[in-house]
């Protein structure tokens, strides 16, 4: 504890006030977006007393329902394929001997991380459109596969820290007790991995609900996401049904994102 | 039978080349509780994982009663190993763990059960079959290793220095287990360990690696009293090193000439040197302490009491050290003191020349 004794950030001047304006500015404007979402009248700024009126009316809201629909068959997709993939890429970057290239197969698996997500989505609906006009199908598979394929480094980083901390010895024993590769990956890797595979697919779904930008340029005319509904909404009339529909989009992430901390934290040691 | 032959494995290339294995031969009988005993990196456990199928050779044939295994995979090969960490599968039972390695053999269940009861009682842990191994002691996981690999009655068992991780009572208790086993099953043991006590008390031959060769391999009393190499008589137990002349060889029989002119016959070492200067090996419990005049001459130095028995450290004419270890008698009286000058005796055929 000396170290923490020599050098204690929180005891710098000025430390209390430079952390308290970041949370604020961070969370402020959310509250602010929840507590409106309850607003009585039709204003999103001026407060008229506590209604459920803007949740029932988004409930109802047909737009609402069908771009949900959408958003949650994408989110699945999109989550299961790119959990799998994920789960096959980790495994041949931790379970294969060191290979030639094997830094540079890393490198390209979480690229998509650096890649400005604007240069992917007019790469996409560039490809797409030329699919586009070969095939003449315009149906939601070029969401659920453009979803899917930014969504794959982040379901590997978990996967991928499960297997790299998981004991070795323990494939090893399988396999010499006479277990064939897959019989070993299904008995004993992939119930060791479960909690890994769980959270990747659950950051999955999060970044794929979340999506704007991409979405908003693979789409086809008619189909709609809940955020690239609520951006079209946004263009309109505002009123504290997009506060509402915004509340629970921010429940089901904050909700996610609690599971995966908890699964990440259980069987740590 | 394990038969292995030239066996070499070098891990990495170029100038990071490192060869853990250099041309191992040797032969494992059927039913042999066989040691490989050395320090760390001596590439005892490099050897046992060739065997067991997770270090691919460089080069050298590996045959189990006649049998090329070295092109076979781990899951394919008659051989089961108890892995230093236990390695149980910590999301299954006791039962579970110990009825794996049958079910990947898809033994009928009711053959898997009756199997799986007969090693619970064989290593004692029937009432804690249900258990899930998280939830047992160390001791009983290794009991619980140690079923998991015999249940599928392998040819040969691997077990990869298994009692390191116990306290000093348990590991007594688990010699004397794992050599009961041995017994009862008829299994062919191949034991990793870097502990001399453990390998002379459980093996029935022991092969000393160093360096990634085998230096010497025979039973433990030929490897204490005839080490072959200073390396195997400095390892195990202690040794006091004499130089001497090599005056003649005939058989097992060499003619000695010590510093002091006196000669005595010792016990040659094969592939050794027939004349000249040589270095001779003699255990401290070998030698007596006698009057002056003897095989080696000194002046004694300390005198330490160890309740069974007494050390003599004695600075011999030449300038060496040498220990003698004497057993003690009840009530026997110290006759030395310290500067006393003494003698150093053996029997003819004690002294172990070396190969070096």
């Amino acid at each position: 504890m000396a170290r923490s004794r020599a050098f204690d950030v929180r005891r710098q001047s000025g430390f209390a006030f430079v952390a308290l304006s970041c949370f604020v500015l961070l969370y402020l404007p959310i509250i602010l977006l929840v507590v409106y979402s309850f607003n009585a009248g039709t204003s999103i700024a001026v407060w008229e007393g506590f209604s459920w009126q803007w949740y029932v009316s988004a409930w109802q809201n047909e737009k609402v329902q069908e771009a949900t629909i959408l958003s949650l068959i994408i989110a699945t997709c999109a989550s299961i394929v790119a959990t799998s993939a994920a789960v096959m890429a980790a495994l041949a970057t931790t379970r294969t001997s060191k290979f030639r290239g094997s830094g540079l197969v890393f490198a390209m698996i979480n690229q998509p991380l650096m890649i400005p997500e604007i240069v992917t989505a007019v790469a996409l609906l560039i490809f797409f459109a030329m699919i586009k006009v070969a095939t003449g199908y315009t149906g939601i598979w070029y969401l659920i596969i453009a979803h899917s394929a930014f969504c794959i480094p982040f379901a590997y980083m978990p996967i991928r820290a499960r297997l790299q901390g998981m004991d070795l010895n323990l494939e090893q024993a399988a396999a010499d007790l006479y277990g064939r590769p897959w019989q070993v990956f299904r008995r004993v890797t992939l119930p060791q991995l479960w909690p890994g595979v769980l959270a990747g697919a659950m950051l999955a779904f999060v970044i794929s609900l979340d999506d704007v930008v991409i979405t908003e340029f693979v789409k086809s005319a008619g189909q709609d996401t809940l955020p690239t509904y609520m951006l079209g909404q946004l263009r309109r009339v505002i009123t504290p049904e997009i506060n509402a529909i915004s509340t629970v989009l921010l429940a089901i992430s904050v909700a996610l994102v609690v599971a995966f901390y908890m699964l990440s934290q259980s069987k740590k040691q | 039978m394990i038969e292995i032959s030239g066996l070499t494995k070098t891990f990495g290339s170029g100038d990071s080349a490192f060869t853990a294995l250099k041309d191992v031969t040797v032969t494992i009988e059927e039913n042999e509780f066989f040691t490989l005993l050395g320090p760390s990196g001596c590439g005892k456990t490099t050897l046992l994982r060739s065997i067991a199928g997770f270090v691919d050779p460089t080069t050298g044939s590996l045959t189990i009663n006649g049998d090329d295994i070295l092109s076979k995979a781990p899951f394919d090969r008659p051989v089961n190993t108890v892995f230093q960490s236990y390695a149980l599968f910590p999301h299954m039972t006791v039962s579970e763990n110990i009825g794996f390695g049958l079910e990947m053999q898809n033994r009928p269940k009711s053959e898997v059960q009756s199997i799986v009861q007969e090693m619970l009682e064989l290593v004692q842990m029937t009432a804690l079959a249900d258990r899930m191994t998280s939830q047992i002691s160390g001791g009983q996981q290794q009991r619980v290793a140690l079923a998991r690999a015999l249940a599928p009655k392998p040819k040969v068992l691997l077990l990869d220095e298994p009692l390191s991780a116990l306290d000093f009572k348990l590991r007594k208790e688990m010699q004397i287990e794992l050599k009961r086993l041995q017994h009862e099953t008829g299994i062919t043991f191949v034991f990793v360990t870097h502990d001399q006590e453990e390998a002379l008390t459980m093996s029935d031959r022991i092969a000393v690696m160093n360096g990634g060769r085998i230096l010497q391999i025979g039973g433990p009393r030929e490897i204490y009293d005839h080490p072959a190499e200073r390396f195997v008589a400095d390892f195990i137990g202690d040794t006091n090193f004499v130089s001497a002349d090599l005056q003649s060889v005939e058989g097992e029989a060499a003619e000695i000439v010590l510093p002091s002119g006196k000669a005595i016959q010792a016990r040659s070492v094969t592939g050794g040197a027939t004349s000249g200067k040589v270095t001779i090996a003699v255990r401290p419990e070998h030698a007596t302490l006698t009057a002056p005049g003897a095989l080696i001459d000194g002046t004694l130095q300390n005198i330490v009491y160890f309740g069974t028995d007494t050390h003599y450290h004695i600075e011999t004419d030449a300038n060496s050290t040498f220990v003698i270890r004497r057993q003690n008698q009840p009530d026997a009286a110290e006759s030395q003191k310290i500067g006393d000058k003494v003698g150093i005796s053996f029997n003819p055929g004690v002294a172990q020349v070396l190969r070096d």
